[in-house]
């Protein structure tokens, strides 16, 4: 219960589909078993490249603000927006460049190619550790239950509809049996030329 | 003390009111710099053409002695596997250069996003340690100009061409994915001129050195838009043959191409979405085989 | 270490003996303890169906990061008359220390025969299942290391499933994961037995929303939804896999399935 990644409690998912990527995030923050807000999204958007942050909420807030700072350069100096590849490894080389006093974060991140449109996800551990997943990302404290429904429920070249709805069943019931995850959900659908954002309720107790 | 003691700082002084004895300057000039471009206009021709396909470039390897072994002499070299870079000026100014444009394009960059920096970005950071040469203490500029081609990844003007022409034909409302701050995914030949001041210039086609000027005009009437790589190493030979002292061979000339990605320099095979470099140095032999055609 | 993984495998040893350095001791003095726990994984799943009940469990035996065994059976039939339990109504399941779920099975089943001989009828569901949670009890000291859940018919002939904590806690339910992927599993049933989650659609908003109707479902139903359970863990659990082995219990008897599991 002292780990720093279980203090705050959250959860974050990212799925492929056809065509298409999805993440969602729960919306919970705690400190331990007392619950102190129902609105702190961790998903973050930088153009088109979407990060999901879960562990200790301060440095969620810090590591989401320094990616927005560092993508906002990118895009200046070099006349472009971030690729999600590209952003992927800043994420990485940017943890470990904290080795020996991290940030306490597990990031994914989700996007599409501007260029071909291919889906990509991937996560990390805290210290920049590349996970690319062809199918699924989860982080948080229900990281189990989100392996257990993810394995189950995903399959392979979903519609961004079918996307929507297995991500958010993998997303609401997983959080449904962690103590400190839950309180409502943000879900993302992310296709070529348009970007789905919905709140879901689920249950808030 | 000023005239015992001499201490490298380039400064600004008051226009004509004083000849300082070493960095002073006269009319908004820095006399350092001015220096720098001296040791750039007496250094051998160098020169780049931009092709559709491609950039060569190309610079005469001229040896002080019939007992120099030119063999181990380079002046052509390669800072990412997609970039390439060529001098005029001082050469041991340069070798310096080259390290600092190969680690400066790692540690800024590959380090950081797993992937070499597009051209512009490789020659702002080149830029910026010329700058820094000018307005440090202790340091005097780099004594070279430098050319460097470079192919990026991104869209190729004749791939945004044809969305162009379709966007207009089609009536699909389909959303480009155009740059919110100007030319993104822009890919394709990239071919800069640095200058010891730390100013830089994208080129078609240019040239620096003794016979910049002549080879210059050359090119201004040779180069052609729509030009292939192949014709460019032909006009390259050309403009080096108008300006050049020695004989032309393949052990006196010296050509740097980015082209296709060179497969065979990849050194394995087989593994997927491994791409060969697109820089690389023509062999002599290569260079004399163009020079036959000549 | 388990501050960046988090990952609970790697806290605390998975040996029954530990062998620490003894503190404030001379230079190779050690302090040598028995610790009479080790977890064996493994995982367990029970979902009781209208005139059935399915009791399942892997087959696979850990210690640490070695399989010790690939079929080593979690699943029991208890209070038959024959050792070969063949007439029996209910099945015990066990996972965590699998020398304590032995010795579970092994009490409960015996009980379960000394109610027949005095009673002359095989025990109910429902008293066996109050039986297994005093067993527990009586050792509130020094528990079995084990997570069990009891499967059989009830009265009326409705699949019964009761699940338990280690030292005798428990509860009747519809379905219950145990074990080493019980965290992975259960949320899963929630969503696929209770239909958690799953709401009528065009039915309204907020707390207008009809909930899905919970249909009962058929045998087919939870044997592929059991097997599914199982291959999503074995995909992300290393304690997990090997074989499945599955007890479809109906008026009609006790059936058992054997069925393979990923072995990586």
């Amino acid at each position: 219960m002292s780990s720093p990644f279980s203090i705050n409690g959250g959860a974050a998912v990212a799925m492929v589909g056809k065509d298409c990527v999805a993440i969602a995030c729960d919306l919970r923050l705690g400190l331990q078993s007392l619950t102190v807000s129902n609105n702190f999204p961790k998903i973050f958007q930088y153009g088109d490249v979407f990060l999901g942050l879960t562990g200790l909420a301060t440095d969620v807030s810090t590591v989401s603000d320094l990616f927005r700072y560092k993508v906002n350069m990118y895009r200046l100096r070099e006349e472009r927006d971030i690729a999600p590849s590209t952003f992927a490894h800043l994420v990485s080389s940017s943890l470990y460049e904290k080795r020996f006093g991290p940030y306490f974060v597990s990031p994914v991140v989700a996007g599409l190619d501007a260029k071909t449109g291919k889906p990509f996800i991937c996560g990390f551990d805290s210290i920049g550790c590349i996970d690319f997943a062809k199918d699924f990302i989860v982080s948080g404290t229900a990281t189990e239950q989100l392996f257990g429904m993810c394995e189950s429920l995903w399959e392979p070249d979903m519609t961004p509809d079918q996307l929507f709805e297995t991500i958010s069943q993998a997303l609401l019931n997983a959080v449904d049996r962690d103590a400190l995850s839950g309180w409502g959900a943000h879900v993302y659908i992310i296709e070529k030329d348009k970007v789905t954002k919905r709140l879901l309720k689920g249950r808030q107790d | 003390m000023a005239d015992r003691y001499s201490f490298s700082l380039t400064t600004f002084s008051p226009s004509c009111l004083y000849l300082g004895p070493f960095n002073t300057l006269r009319s908004g000039k820095l006399v350092q710099i001015e220096y720098a471009l001296n040791a750039v206009n007496q250094g051998v021709t160098a020169l780049g053409i931009k092709a559709t396909n491609g950039i060569v470039l190309a610079t005469e390897k001229k040896s002080s002695s019939p007992l120099a072994d030119p063999t181990s002499l380079s002046k052509i070299s390669l800072i990412t596997p997609n970039i390439g870079m060529v001098y005029s000026g001082m050469g041991p100014d340069y070798r310096v250069l080259v390290d600092r444009a190969r680690k400066v394009s790692h540690t800024g960059y590959k380090r950081v996003y797993n992937e070499y920096p597009p051209t512009r970005i490789l020659v702002q950071d080149v830029a910026r340690v010329m700058q820094e040469a000018t307005q440090s203490g202790g340091v005097r500029p780099y004594g070279v100009s430098l050319l460097i081609a470079g192919w990026d990844e991104g869209i190729l003007p004749e791939e945004e061409e044809e969305k162009e022409k379709e966007a207009q034909g089609g009536e699909s409302e389909e959303k480009k994915p155009s740059g919110k701050t100007g030319g993104i995914l822009k890919g394709g030949p990239m071919l800069y001129q640095v200058d010891p001041s730390g100013s830089y210039f994208p080129w078609k086609a240019t040239a620096i050195g003794k016979s910049a000027t002549t080879a210059k005009t050359f090119l201004e009437k040779r180069y052609t838009e729509g030009l292939e790589l192949e014709d460019a190493v032909h006009i390259a030979l050309l403009t080096l043959k108008e300006t050049i002292e020695g004989e032309m061979s393949g052990d006196t000339i010296e050509i740097g191409i980015v082209g296709p990605p060179a497969h065979h320099l990849l050194g394995v095979e087989g593994v997927e979405g491994a791409k060969g470099p697109r820089f690389r140095k023509l062999t002599p032999q290569e260079i004399e085989d163009y020079l036959t055609n000549l | 270490m388990a501050m960046f993984s988090q990952n609970p495998i790697m806290n605390g040893p998975n040996y029954s003996f530990s062998d620490t350095p003894k503190v404030n001791a001379p230079e190779g003095a050690r302090q040598h303890r028995f610790d009479p726990y080790t977890d064996n994984g493994g995982s367990t799943l029970a979902i009781a169906g209208k005139d059935f009940t399915i009791m399942a469990g892997d087959t696979r035996l850990t210690s640490g990061y070695s399989i010790n065994s690939r079929y080593h059976p979690k699943v029991f039939k208890i209070g038959g008359t024959t050792a070969d339990q063949k007439d029996a109504s209910i099945v015990l399941s066990v996972v965590g220390f699998a020398a304590d779920g032995e010795a579970l099975k092994e009490r409960l089943d015996a009980i379960c025969k000394m109610y027949r001989y005095r009673h002359g009828k095989a025990m109910s569901v429902k008293a066996c299942a109050q039986r297994l949670s005093t067993i527990l009890y009586q050792k509130r000291f020094f528990p079995y290391y084990t997570y069990a859940i009891l499967g059989g018919l009830d009265e009326e002939g409705n699949g019964a499933v009761y699940s338990y904590d280690p030292v005798g806690s428990y509860e009747r339910e519809q379905c219950r994961a145990g074990g080493a992927a019980a965290s992975l599993i259960m949320p899963f049933l929630d969503n696929q037995v209770n239909f958690k989650n799953q709401y009528v659609p065009g039915s309204g908003e907020g707390h207008a929303l009809q909930e899905r109707p919970r249909n009962p479902l058929s045998r087919t139903e939870v044997e592929i939804l059991v097997k599914d359970a199982f291959d999503g863990a074995v995909e992300r659990h290393i304690e997990v896999g090997d074989g499945l082995q599955m007890m479809v219990i109906t008026k009609d008897g006790i059936e058992e399935i054997l069925l393979p599991l990923k072995r990586d």
